[in-house]
């Protein structure tokens, strides 16, 4: 037992039996005040969950409700929150799916996407960049500058490898009712490919993209140079096809409105 | 510090269901209160509503996470995210609650209670100086619902509320149904708590509904009761003419019952004062 002597001592007392439920009641406590923590706990849960839920509602609509509940019980023990933001709380539910639904990772990655729209839906705002202002740069640049040529995303851009068809399964769950098991869509096993979360304007959207482009994309977001990345496209898909995938990309970035700057 | 000027008049809490209304229609109101953590972001459509809503009406910044108690000091980032919106927003004023949220490794997001003793007292007052600092402006601070007491407890919670008004010069957010769940919860009178609450301090009153039981909870799912409208009517006897809103953050009907609701709030503030007797027991009574 923890003599609580200092506020901040009771207060950390106080915290541990908010999160544990087996963690015992200081010294001079009643039955009456287990009553009052039952009920602190059981808002602490309570709130969380929802938050989750809130937050990953695809992903609880897909894995059910009861594994999803499981699944949010467990995360908040292994990573109680920490940040002043109840927003937060999901950080890292992709990883406790990825841990916890071994069999069906596709939850794993449906969650990720949540999560990675939930953190797009409140970027910084950008305005992002239109094939008219590539072509008033264009104008500008010598040989060498389209090689040194490097590109901002907006704020909020993310991506990650998937290898299922995790856009069809978005879709799928996109109304408000349980998904009944007939329309419960196949969980197709798909080559390699990425999935990219933007902001278009106030709304959060996302394209998936194969294998060559989601690693060029991720090289530019990292830094690297179009020519390096050019570079990068003639090794894994031969000259010709490099030459005619880089500006296509470069074209569909600029078009989807991913792109906020462009610097030589 | 500065100060702040008396508000009167009647506003609701601006939830996400209702941001159509408040966009399109000109919402009957005198001012909004907003959660101000669903504001304290980068950018985005949040931002953008609450932009076009201050532009129609005045915007009131409620907080839940600032941790006034939290005896490990309060969160840095946290000050200047608030304070970013404060300047942005330019609001009625900038309030929380009573309570403490966090320790140094863990947030509960949960109004947790603080016991009432000298030493904590010393804690809240250092805290709100150094957020009022920080924001330079004078903050309100709202008596939580409790579900315990501590035994070490050495003031009432308005004697608590009161010291803290007086050393820090903060203005205190009145909630009327926490007010009555706690004096249920703890069994203390509610009028002795209205009796000792400096009513000059006060800017705002909350109403909200809450869960019957043994131990009442504080839930903002449901009508505000008859026990705490007989509460208000007095509270408004004490108090004035004092900014008056109504808090649904669950169970969250269209706008046009909460604005029913609210005009029961206008006409008990403009009739006269209920003379029946003490309003802290359990039991619901019918208004008069």
């Amino acid at each position: 037992m923890i003599a609580a002597n200092s506020l901040g001592e009771r207060q950390q007392e106080f915290m541990a039996q908010v999160l544990d439920d087996e963690h015992p009641l200081p010294a001079g406590w009643t039955d009456r005040h287990a009553a009052g923590m039952d009920i602190y706990r059981n808002a602490y849960r309570a709130r969380l969950v929802d938050a989750l839920r809130d937050t990953y509602e695809r992903t609880a609509k897909w894995a059910g409700e009861d594994a999803f509940r499981q699944a949010a019980a467990h995360h908040l023990i292994n990573r109680p929150p920490n940040s002043w933001t109840l927003d937060d709380a999901g950080d890292g539910f992709p990883e406790t799916l990825r841990e916890l639904f071994t069999g069906d990772p596709e939850v794993a990655e449906l969650g990720w996407l949540e999560w990675a729209m939930h953190r797009a839906f409140v970027a910084a705002d950008a305005v992002p960049m239109v094939a008219e202002d590539l072509g008033k740069l264009a104008a500008t640049f010598a040989e060498e500058d389209w090689g040194n040529m490097q590109l901002t995303f907006l704020p909020g851009t993310d991506q990650r490898l998937v290898r299922h068809d995790v856009g069809a399964l978005w879709r799928a769950l996109a109304g408000e009712e349980e998904l009944a098991a007939e329309d419960r869509p196949e969980v197709i096993s798909a080559q390699p490919m990425h999935l990219v979360v933007w902001r278009e304007g106030v709304k959060p959207v996302f394209m998936q993209v194969s294998d060559a482009e989601g690693r060029a994309l991720q090289m530019m977001r990292n830094g690297s140079t179009y020519g390096a990345m050019c570079a990068y496209l003639v090794e894994s898909l031969g000259e010709e096809e490099a030459i005619a995938e880089s500006g296509a990309m470069l074209g569909r970035w600029l078009h989807n409105g991913l792109i906020a700057a462009i610097t030589k | 510090m500065s100060t702040i000027a008396p508000f009167s008049g009647f506003g609701l809490g601006l939830r996400r269901t209702h941001y159509q209304d408040f966009l399109e229609s000109d919402v009957p109101v005198d001012f909004v209160e907003v959660i101000s953590e669903n504001y304290m972001v980068d950018g985005g459509n949040p931002l953008r509503i609450l932009e076009e809503v201050r532009a129609k009406m005045p915007v009131i910044l409620h907080g839940v996470s600032m941790s006034i108690g939290s005896a490990n000091g309060l969160d840095s980032e946290y000050l200047a995210r608030l304070e970013m919106l404060a300047n942005r927003i330019d609001p009625l004023w900038v309030s929380d609650h009573l309570c403490w949220t966090r320790t140094s490794a863990h947030n509960s997001h949960d109004l947790l209670p603080l016991p009432y003793t000298r030493e904590a007292l010393d804690v809240v007052c250092s805290n709100i100086d150094h957020a009022q600092e920080t924001l330079g402006r004078p903050m309100l601070f709202e008596n939580p619902s409790s579900y315990m007491t501590f035994p070490e407890d050495e003031m009432t919670e308005w004697e608590f509320l009161s010291a803290m008004s007086l050393r820090t010069g903060c203005y205190l957010l009145l909630d009327v149904n926490n007010i009555y769940v706690s004096a249920h919860n703890h069994g203390f009178s509610a009028d002795d708590y209205l009796a000792g609450i400096p009513a000059d301090r006060v800017r705002q009153i909350h109403l909200a509904g809450h869960t019957d039981g043994d131990i009442k909870i504080d839930t903002h799912d449901a009508l505000v009761c008859d026990g705490v409208w007989q509460l208000y009517a007095k509270a408004r006897g004490i108090l004035g003419d004092v900014a008056t809103m109504i808090e649904r953050d669950d169970g969250i009907p269209p706008l046009p019952e909460l604005l029913t609701e609210l005009d029961r709030a206008r006409a008990l503030a403009t009739g006269p004062s209920p003379t029946d007797g003490p309003t802290d027991g359990p039991t619901e009574r019918i208004a008069a």
